[in-house]
């Protein structure tokens, strides 16, 4: 099997192939929001340098969420197509589960709090147990930093947090007296690819945005007629 | 035989057809998300980019198999897609998944200026075309004069200042609580009404192409609020009439300066009853041409955007993969 990751949740734009004998090369192409421009193309030069050609990809595993809502739509767009055009298998996983299992990898053990940043003061949060395996312990939310780090702080358990939400309110994190902090700016490709390998393929992506449209259509609507 | 999949999503529509080099449609699909858009009284774009994102693959697996196409070895040539002017967030789709199509399936990518896509919609339904050719190109977001001496070579002689044609009767219709969008209603209801019930405004006088439509809005808000008795239908008829009015006048004194063979009228506001019957009647008077777009023409689609693919990457060749989507490309700079 041969495994292409592609991760857009964040501003940053990565990549990830595990060939047929398990290696795996995986790469971030940028950090700036320029997914459009280096998602394709980073595919590509990914796969020549591989000796291979799109046609040999068995699977494509694609981050679904939460994130950025422009970032998560050209990495599904791309994988879906990519998928489509081929007849090869999706696989969908989580942004949240990738910062989860990218800590597990690192040796993280016990309560993990993973939180991509939602914009708007918000983030998307997840708490996940990590022990023999990866388990969640509740469903991805949108949380206000404050919250989050004041539920924390009050319960006096021993927490880890990680994520690009985490690194911009790292200030209010740091303050959570039990609590550690560990740098992952980008969900882990190389979950995606173990994950993409071994997860039951889904026949379509849906992006996990966890924010009604009809909220932002109202908002967007006021700020256009004051 | 040069074959191109076409793919569209600069606004609420998602499309995607399949052209040959003899500007044959194979096939063309076309799903809008505009009822999702009505209660707002205009395209959101963040709704716009979910439908697109749940709605791209299944519109274009449909265009290749109406095409009579494999759906995993499709025998096309490339895939031509809108990378411009349109809603960043609705572009980016169409975009990244026409270069994932194309680097899939070993072909090249081409990105389309969707105004231009527009200039091509005549050839898909014409054989006879004749150039040069005087275009007026008059949507929700554009409205504008275009000399064409070819397929491809264009030069935009004016432009609206402020807002666009289409843009105009949406405003107006929301004023008058007719709905989104505001083009069908109006025009339907301006069937029944009396053009010289209200008087508006004459603009853009001046000899130059460019058009303006914002002070003719307001004029109506005004002149329809001073004399709330006249009839909704008058009130419409009134304004359609002023719209078709100066765009007929552009047209005119275009056709009196430039010599061409015919006349277009593209966009989504060439399904406009009074600007059809006046363009085909300037047409007739200047003994020329007259290519009025069927109505599914209009509407934005992939067809035209595979067909000025199609010229693009014939004259001259592919996009590169790193291309990113233009949200104001301007067709003067195409
Ligand atoms: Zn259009």
């Amino acid at each position: 099997m041969i495994v292409l990751a592609i991760e857009t949740a964040t501003t940053a734009c990565g990549v990830g192939l595990r060939t047929a004998s398990g290696v795996e090369v995986v790469t971030v192409l940028d950090t700036e929001r320029r997914h459009t421009e280096v998602l394709s193309a980073g595919i590509a030069q990914m796969l020549t340098q591989a000796a291979l050609g799109p046609r040999d990809v068995t699977r494509v595993v694609v981050d679904r969420g939460p994130g950025l809502f422009t970032g998560l739509r050209v990495g599904i767009a791309t994988a879906s197509a990519f998928a489509q055009a081929l007849g090869c298998e999706l696989v969908e996983v989580t942004s949240l589960e990738l910062l989860a299992h990218g800590a597990y990898d690192v040796g993280v053990r016990g309560r993990l709090v993973a939180a991509v940043d939602g914009r708007r003061g918000e983030l998307f949060v997840q708490t996940f147990n990590l022990d023999e395996q990866v388990e969640s312990v509740n469903e991805p939310v949108v949380a206000r930093p404050r919250d989050v780090v004041i539920e924390w702080a009050t319960s006096g358990a021993p927490v880890t947090f990680t994520g690009d939400g985490v690194a911009r309110y790292v200030e209010d994190f740091a303050a959570v007296p039990q609590g550690a902090l560990i740098t992952q700016s980008v969900p882990s490709l190389h979950a995606a690819l173990a994950l993409g390998a071994t997860r039951t393929p889904s026949p379509v992506v849906t992006p996990l945005y966890l924010r009604e449209a009809d909220a932002i259509a109202n908002f967007t609507t006021r700020e256009r007629n004051p | 035989m040069t074959v191109v999949l076409g793919i569209e999503t600069s606004c609420d529509e998602t499309a995607a057809a399949v052209v040959d080099e003899n500007f044959h449609v194979r096939s063309s699909i076309i799903e809008s998300s505009i009822d999702q858009h009505r209660a707002f009284g205009g395209v959101v774009p963040e709704l716009a980019g979910r439908a697109h994102v749940t709605t791209l693959g299944p519109v274009v697996a449909r265009a290749l198999d109406e095409a009579g196409l494999d759906p995993h070895h499709p025998a096309i040539d490339a895939v031509a897609v809108t990378s411009g002017p349109g809603l960043i967030g609705s572009l980016l789709v169409g975009l990244s998944a026409a270069k994932a199509y194309a680097l899939a399936w070993g072909v090249p990518f081409v990105g389309v200026n969707h105004l231009e896509g527009h200039l091509f919609a005549p050839l898909l339904e014409r054989s006879d075309l004749e150039w040069p050719l005087m275009t007026l190109l008059v949507s929700g977001g554009h409205s504008m004069l275009v000399l064409q001496s070819g397929p491809g070579t264009h030069q935009v002689l004016g432009e609206t200042i402020d807002d666009a044609a289409g843009e105009a009767y949406d405003k107006v219709a929301r004023w008058l609580g007719l709905g989104y969008p505001g083009g069908p209603v109006i025009d339907a209801l301006a069937q029944q009404g009396d053009a010289s019930a209200l008087t508006l405004p004459v603009s853009m006088t001046g000899s130059d192409f460019n058009l303006s439509f914002s002070g003719l809005k307001t004029a109506v808000v005004r002149a329809s609020a001073r004399h709330a008795d006249v009839a909704l239908a008058d009130v419409a008829a009134s304004f359609q009439a002023a719209v078709a009015e100066q765009l007929l006048r552009k047209l005119r004194r275009a056709l009196e300066v430039h010599e061409v063979k015919g006349v277009a009228l593209a966009g989504g506001v060439a399904a406009n009853s009074a600007l059809r019957a006046g363009v085909s009647a300037l047409a007739d008077e200047f003994s020329l041409a007259c290519h009025l777009p069927t109505l599914a023409m209009c509407t934005d689609n992939a067809a035209m955007i595979a067909a000025a693919g199609l010229y693009r990457f014939q004259a001259h060749g592919a996009s590169s993969l790193e291309l990113s989507a233009e949200p104001n490309w301007q067709l003067a700079h195409v």
